[in-house]
């Protein structure tokens, strides 16, 4: 990816590029909130009014996928959807890194997600009956092999929204670099400008056809990526996060 | 027709072998061998996923035309279907961008 990817402008020694847009985006984030909420008022204007806005979508969600139950989940989930669209939004921009499209950054979120929601599980209905649900309403011969199939379908959930927010981000990239590259000084804007007859005709039509469809469908299709991604990241969140608690109720119910 | 298929694979296949045996053998015989399985792999992956997530969507669209007020449920679990179908593929991008970029797997 090296070979074909220009490295980030702004580099911090000895630091590894996601890192350091990792610190960015934490730093957009807080200055953002700090910014809005300094002076706060009842009635929202400008930049407040934008964040309300912001989090009130997320607000929306949870109530629709998790019920009222979700409401004090809100901090976590809206925490890693700001996060994950802002880094997506961030590897756009020419000259910056995005911090989502390392797989260690995406590990990190789907990781938090892991344990955050067994934490609530267990600790809604206790580790013991937690455990329990994972064997599932199965006769009791059968519980052993699906308390394994479950705990290897729980492991897989990180792996999966780790690799599915990484290859997301990654395979656009490499799709642009790709397109930048044939479209550059070295392809067909290169072979244009060189002075040939064949090359004015021929590279010309094809750089402009390049840059057409790169600024008027790939980069939309970019950026429609990375609210959809960040949107799916969410939801999955919401998702098990809201499994670990109706299996609590459920629980109840039973006994 | 099968004949010829099985000797342009077996083209394809001589190909990278015939290049190497003039470039020296250097870095062994493994690299262009997993620059074609990359991309054989990713098409089949591609076109499977294209095939999973036509049909998910073709049964979206038609339970949004029958009942119009459920659309936007039936969007959400669309859009989250969708994603768990993709991720298939992408399990097969990460597989072929390893194949591809990732230095120093030594297979043999």
């Amino acid at each position: 990816m090296e070979a074909i990817e220009h490295p980030p402008i702004f580099r911090l020694p000895g630091i590894p590029d996601h890192v350091t847009y990792t610190w960015l985006v934490m730093v957009i984030l807080a200055a953002l909130t700090f910014a809005a909420s300094r002076n706060l008022q009842l009635v929202p204007r400008g930049l407040q009014n934008f964040l309300e806005v912001v989090l009130e979508q997320f607000q929306q969600m949870i109530d629709d996928v998790m019920g009222p139950e979700g409401r004090r989940y809100l901090p976590l989930i809206a925490t890693l959807g700001l996060f994950i669209l802002t880094g997506n939004l961030m590897s756009l921009v020419p000259g910056l890194a995005g911090p989502t499209s390392n797989l260690n950054t995406n590990g990190a979120c789907a990781l938090i997600v892991f344990l955050a929601y067994h934490w609530i599980g267990a600790r809604k209905q206790g580790v013991l009956a937690y455990l329990k649900h994972f064997a599932g309403p199965v006769p009791l011969p059968l519980k052993p092999l699906m308390f394994v199939i479950e705990v290897i379908s729980h492991l897989a959930r990180p792996l999966s929204l780790t690799l599915r927010l990484f290859g997301n981000m990654v395979g656009g990239h490499i799709l642009l670099a790709v397109i930048f590259l044939l479209m550059g000084l070295d392809g067909l804007i290169g072979w244009a400008l060189s002075g040939s007859v064949a090359g004015a005709v021929v590279g010309g039509i094809g750089g402009i056809v390049t840059i057409v469809f790169t600024v008027g469908f790939l980069y939309p299709l970019k950026i429609l990526v990375a609210f959809l991604q960040a949107f799916i990241f969410v939801m999955l969140t919401m998702l098990y996060i809201s499994g670990a608690i109706e299996e609590a109720e459920h629980h109840s119910e039973h006994h | 027709m099968r004949r010829s298929l099985i000797l342009v694979g077996v083209a394809v296949l001589a190909v990278p072998s015939a290049a190497l045996a003039a470039d020296g053998g250097t870095g062994g015989w493994i690299a262009p061998f997993a620059v074609i399985a990359a991309g054989i792999g990713m098409a089949i992956a591609a076109g499977l996923c294209g095939l999973g997530q036509g049909r998910a969507v073709a049964s979206a669209v038609d339970a949004m035309a029958r009942q119009p007020g459920a659309a936007a449920r039936i969007q959400t679990a669309m859009i989250i279907g969708l994603a768990l179908i993709e991720s298939l593929a992408i399990y097969t991008l990460v597989i072929a961008l390893i194949l591809l970029f990732v230095k120093g797997i030594n297979f043999a």
